[in-house]
């Protein structure tokens, strides 16, 4: 029997197998199994009765008020994490980019944030945040930019933003590298010639750097869409889902019903429609940028 | 000259933005209770010490914690952030080694084997990695409690595991497509099989991979929340970031000592990325450029 394959088969056979092994008890076995929770009414508080429901879940979730809120604040974060994140790591890999001295240290430096555990992270910018001791009162303070203190995270308004910009102090490092090693790709040749051609400073980045960058802006966008769109720990930690509803993202939403409510059903569908609205995202991201590299 | 402003201008403006939180924690780390509650703020410590962290590392000794009293802000649960701390380290020097160990060979077998499934077992693994974290908690649970595993290291060990290894497996395999080809035939024309290949030609030839692929699965398993979260219920397995975690959300905790914890979490995850910089970046951005 086994003769029928190959040295090369039963070879590469035998050498994937503890990798396949260990994916297929804590990771597929799990990813379908959610999706058959998703598919019964299973509410932890009733264990006995599961019945088979269909799509009902999902039509339910779908039509549920807070699905729409957490859609929206989702949205609304997702937005201004990439967006903010891209266009701040631009600016670094410009700079990591150039020759000087002191370069070392400051690409040595961009690994801090990246390094640090996301919850320090949380636990940083709230304490940064804080209503009576923090930093920022201080420095705005200082500044003359507010007149009294202020309970920045209380303010359902700045909520979600305040949460956005600990989440890209932590981002931003990890795109900035991929885009550096776009730009160290872009032949030197190239900036020379738009320099004969008379182009000004601006002119040689809107015509050769950011063209050049498609690949790499590409990753970088569609890298960390999949991350924020589904970004968790800073949630729990600095707001959890407040004030009022101002930071109920979907992630929230999918803890709340989960383990709050107790209701796997629901919360299984709901975990599924992220993950389409992530793939669906991706996809989009990857025709629009891909296609004009031909 | 204007060149030379520039770049000094944004230097500065970059060093301020990447380290000023994290140099504004470590000062309120060194501040007694007292003095991180000034208004306005100490920007330097007055009177820099060590007591916060001393305080996390005697609070398991129950005499000490006792004589403290009410001026201490000690959480109830301070005592649990020694065993975390073990806890954090323990799970990921063996999630770091498992991953070599699984992902060599499996890595080595998709790069280099010509063998029926390749394409297929290549995109199975990846995929693992597309749905939310968040998705996999409660089948995931419900698998754990069925090895018998809840609230344990290994439950951890296990999980973060199946979280690093697609990673781990893609850096390897750029690595290994990068090693000429003309190498692997001679160890094969010299009577090696698969197995001696990978041992003679692949493993000591990727050394930077492998060093970048270690860093990656520790720092992955050291920085973990949500998992962790769901799988420990108590001391006996509960990581650094849960116990800090619990001290934030709960408004009694000083700030002091929590800052100070925040620190200690800090500390090995950027003590590793600078010492290991250099194959960190180029492990990140691997197959960045091919795309």
């Amino acid at each position: 029997m086994l003769a029928r394959f190959s040295y090369d088969d039963r070879s590469a056979a035998l050498l994937v197998l503890p990798v396949m092994a260990v994916l297929l008890v804590v990771a597929a076995f799990p990813i379908l199994y959610s999706f058959w929770v998703s598919l019964h009414d299973i509410v932890l508080t009733r264990p006995l009765r599961r019945p088979f429901v269909g799509l009902e879940n999902y039509w339910r979730m779908l039509g549920d008020a807070r699905f729409h809120t957490a859609v929206l604040r989702t949205t609304v974060y997702t937005v201004v994490t990439v967006g903010v994140t891209t266009v701040l790591a631009v600016g670094v890999a410009l700079l990591l980019n150039e020759n000087f001295r002191g370069n070392k240290l400051l690409n040595t430096l961009l690994l801090l944030p990246w390094a640090t555990p996301s919850i320090v992270n949380g636990l940083m910018w709230k304490w940064i945040y804080d209503p009576t001791y923090g930093l920022l009162n201080a420095v705005l303070l200082k500044l003359g930019l507010i007149e009294h203190y202020r309970a920045w995270l209380g303010d359902p308004d700045l909520t979600l933003l305040l949460i956005s910009n600990a989440a890209i102090w932590k981002q931003m490092p990890l795109a900035a590298l991929l885009l550096i090693v776009t730009m160290k790709a872009i032949p030197d040749d190239l900036y020379r010639a738009a320099k004969v051609d008379g182009a000004t400073v601006v002119q040689r980045f809107v015509h050769v750097t950011l063209p050049a960058l498609r690949p790499g802006l590409m990753l970088v966008l569609v890298y960390e869409t999949m991350i924020s769109i589904r970004h968790f720990d800073l949630f729990l930690i600095m707001t959890q889902g407040g004030p009022g509803d101002a930071s109920y993202t979907l992630s929230w939403l999918i803890y709340v019903e989960t383990f709050r409510s107790l209701r796997f059903g629901t919360g299984a569908a709901l975990s599924y429609l992220l993950a389409m609205l992530t793939f669906l995202l991706s996809w989009l991201f990857i025709r629009a940028f891909g296609e004009r590299n031909g | 000259m204007q060149r030379k402003l520039m770049l000094g201008f944004f230097s500065v403006l970059f060093v301020l933005y990447v380290a000023g939180p994290v140099l504004w924690l470590l000062s309120s780390s060194l501040q007694q209770e007292s003095e991180i509650t000034a208004v306005p703020p100490n920007w330097l410590p007055p009177n820099p010490g060590l007591h916060n962290f001393t305080a996390i590392f005697t609070a398991g000794d129950s005499a000490e914690y006792a004589n403290r009293g009410l001026s201490g802000f000690l959480p109830s649960g301070a005592a649990n952030l020694l065993p975390s701390l073990y806890n954090s380290l323990q799970v990921g020097l063996w999630v770091a080694v498992l991953n070599l160990v699984f992902a060599l060979t499996a890595a080595y077998a998709i790069a280099v084997i010509d063998f029926r499934g390749r394409r297929a077992t290549l995109y199975t693994v990846l995929a693992t990695r597309v749905i939310p974290d968040i998705a996999l908690v409660v089948p995931l649970f419900l698998v754990i409690r069925n090895l018998g595993l809840i609230n344990s290291i290994g439950a951890l060990v296990v999980t973060y595991l199946a979280v690093t290894l697609p990673f781990t497996v893609f850096i390897l395999i750029s690595y290994f497509e990068g090693i000429p080809r003309d190498l692997y035939r001679a160890s094969r024309i010299d009577g090696c099989g698969h197995w001696g290949a990978l041992r003679h030609v692949y493993l000591p030839l990727s050394l930077p991979a492998l060093v970048a692929a270690l860093m990656f699965a520790f720092l992955t398993s050291w920085n973990e929340f949500l998992f962790a979260l769901v799988l420990t219920q108590s001391a006996a397995a509960q990581t650094l970031p849960i116990i800090i975690a619990g001290f934030v959300m709960d408004f009694t905790t000083s700030f002091s000592f929590v800052n100070a914890a925040g620190v200690i979490a800090i500390l090995p995850p950027v003590l590793l990325a600078v010492l290991f910089q250099r194959y960190i970046v180029a492990g990140l951005t691997a197959g960045a450029v091919k795309g």
